[in-house]
């Protein structure tokens, strides 16, 4: 039944995931054509050097790691235009899936047939991860076709596969917190704008705590903290995040479920 | 379980917050019944239906479906249910709509080439996104999807709303089917006519609670007659009152409803007044329903 469920919610959602998924490979391509031009290389370190904190702190990076070509392909996986594209199918394929479905009245005609309500919240959750999984590999693509085309000395995609990760793993969580959200909701509208002010707030937070010390004891409530490419670039994944990622989508999947099966519909 | 009614409810109740929206029901639907479930607006028609779904928690009393707990998905799988408000999703084809409800309820959509073709549903319709879809094409739809897997039990809610004259009928043929199978129809309505036509017996419900429960004959042999009688003198209408309730008295002319048990009486007093035309309406189930809602 989860099957049958997953693959309605594919048949939904795969006209936006194409252009979510092209715009990302697209985009980390283009990241690739930066990093290995020596005259945007050099103005970027101009540039950089001359920014106030905040705009480095804005950019998650150290100086040093991001002007050198590795580091300015990863800016591609912390660059905004990276984070609203998984960001939009983190919130509305959760948001869909429950709320969604009860604010159209077509759960109705989905909860009548012999579908339990933990198997729904399992095929938003199946649907939520798959679809991360190929906007994030589309992203990875994109950097692995950059590279290939162009080869940049002692840089290959293969580095990039923690930063994926960590990305899919960023977004998984937000995801799981969009689920609880939506099966909390009777309304999309209600999911998007909290999944969305939730994930908004979690990134002024991170930023904002970064370039202001007196945040910086609540910089670990941000999801976006544990999401570092360059550190990821330099030493791999950290079971920490890895942790806090996990912990998070657990804890909010567990309230999901249990709120999903009491609820009215 | 083999022997549970397809629908048993006892003392089940909703409240949403401290308003009322379901009170103490309790009633059998028998196997093999075509049972209407009468009443108007907020009366808690569609509440009992979500109900019996499980779709929402009983603030009281407890619902079987085809002999498990409402709550049960076990035997969604033998029932078919129409929505009062039919929502499809729009981007979705009709082919594509009912191939997912089809997979979802788990049996093969026996019954649906029977039903397209009777509800005058085609391929070139299906093919289309629902959202180009009428009003009425989308009513067939629901339809389709409800019946399409041959379920054991139907619960059809408003289930012509919609719906043309000839369609209409097309729908009493499939509920006349259905009935020849052996399979339980719950059909929640306005449409008076339509109940007294299909169903066996007949609930209604107001404000929340059952008024009245029975067969559509004896719930319109309980109503009172609609007596109008003609007189070619001046009579006294008091002198009849003791009969039944007076609707209308003029001194040539009076029109009261009697119950079935005084109409005897009344025709043989009638008889000895100077009567010059009595008129006695048998009570139509609209008669009945209207009685219960004044």
């Amino acid at each position: 039944m989860i099957a049958v469920l997953f693959r309605h919610h594919v048949r939904l959602h795969r006209v936006p995931l194409l252009p979510l998924a092209a715009g990302l490979a697209l985009f980390e391509w283009i990241m690739t054509f930066v990093a290995r031009e020596p005259a945007v290389s050099g103005f970027l370190t101009s540039a950089l050097r001359a920014a106030p904190p905040q705009f480095l702190a804005l950019l998650n990076q150290e100086l040093v790691a991001t002007v050198s070509p590795q580091g300015i392909i990863g800016v591609g996986y912390t660059h905004p235009f990276t984070l609203v594209m998984m960001a939009v199918w983190a919130v509305r394929v959760p948001s869909a899936a429950l709320a969604g479905e009860i604010g159209r009245g077509t759960m109705d005609l989905v909860a009548a047939r012999p579908v339990a309500r933990y198997q729904q919240v399992a095929a938003a959750l199946l649907a939520l991860l798959a679809g991360l999984a190929i906007l994030a590999a589309a992203a990875w693509l994109g950097t692995f076709g950059g590279l290939a085309g162009r080869p940049l000395e002692g840089v290959t995609a293969w580095h990039y596969l923690p930063v994926v990760a960590a990305l899919w793993m960023l977004f998984a969580s937000a995801g799981a917190v969009a689920i609880l959200v939506s099966a909390l909701a009777r309304e999309a509208g209600t999911a998007i704008a909290w999944t969305s002010g939730l994930m908004a707030a979690s990134y002024v937070l991170d930023y904002a705590a970064r370039v202001w010390s007196r945040l910086a004891p609540i910089r670990p409530l941000s999801l976006f903290r544990y999401y570092e490419p360059q550190r990821l670039l330099s030493s791999g994944l950290a079971g920490e995040d890895v942790l806090v990622f996990a912990a998070v989508a657990v804890v909010a999947l567990a309230a999901a479920f249990v709120v999903f099966a009491r609820r009215d519909l | 379980m083999a022997d549970a009614p397809p629908i048993r409810t006892r003392g089940l109740a909703k409240r949403y917050g401290r308003v009322p929206a379901l009170e103490d029901l309790s009633l059998d639907v028998e196997a093999g019944e075509v049972f209407g479930f009468l009443g108007p607006n907020g009366a808690g028609k569609t509440t009992t239906i979500r109900l019996l779904l499980g779709l929402i928690r009983p603030s009281g009393g407890e619902a079987t479906l085809l002999g498990r707990p409402a709550r049960s998905v076990a035997a969604h799988a033998d029932v078919g249910f129409l929505p009062g408000d039919m929502a499809f999703w729009p981007r979705l084809s009709g082919a594509e709509t009912l191939d997912f409800l089809a997979a979802a309820t788990g049996r093969p959509p026996s019954q649906r080439p029977f039903l397209l073709q009777r509800l005058g549903l085609g391929d070139a319709e299906l093919a289309r996104p629902v959202r180009t879809y009428s009003d009425g094409m989308k009513q067939k739809l629901g339809l389709v999807q409800a019946l399409q897997c041959a379920p054991r039990l139907a619960l059809l809610d408003e289930p012509t709303k919609g719906l043309d004259p000839l369609v209409q009928q097309a729908f009493y043929g499939i509920v006349a089917d259905l009935k020849a199978r052996g399979a339980t129809v719950f059909l929640s309505s306005h449409v008076l006519s339509e109940v007294e036509r299909v169903c066996d017996r007949v609930a209604m419900l107001r404000a929340g609670r059952l008024v009245s429960l029975g067969d559509v004959e004896s719930l319109r042999r309980a109503e009172r007659r609609r007596v109008t009688a003609e007189f070619g003198a001046d009579v006294d209408p008091a002198s009849l009152a003791h009969f039944g309730e007076l609707v209308a008295a003029l001194p040539r002319r009076i029109e009261m409803l009697v119950a079935q048990e005084q109409v005897t009486a009344l025709v043989a007093r009638l008889g000895m007044l100077p009567l010059a035309d009595l008129v006695i309406e048998r009570p139509s189930l609209e008669d009945a329903f209207l009685e219960h809602y004044r």
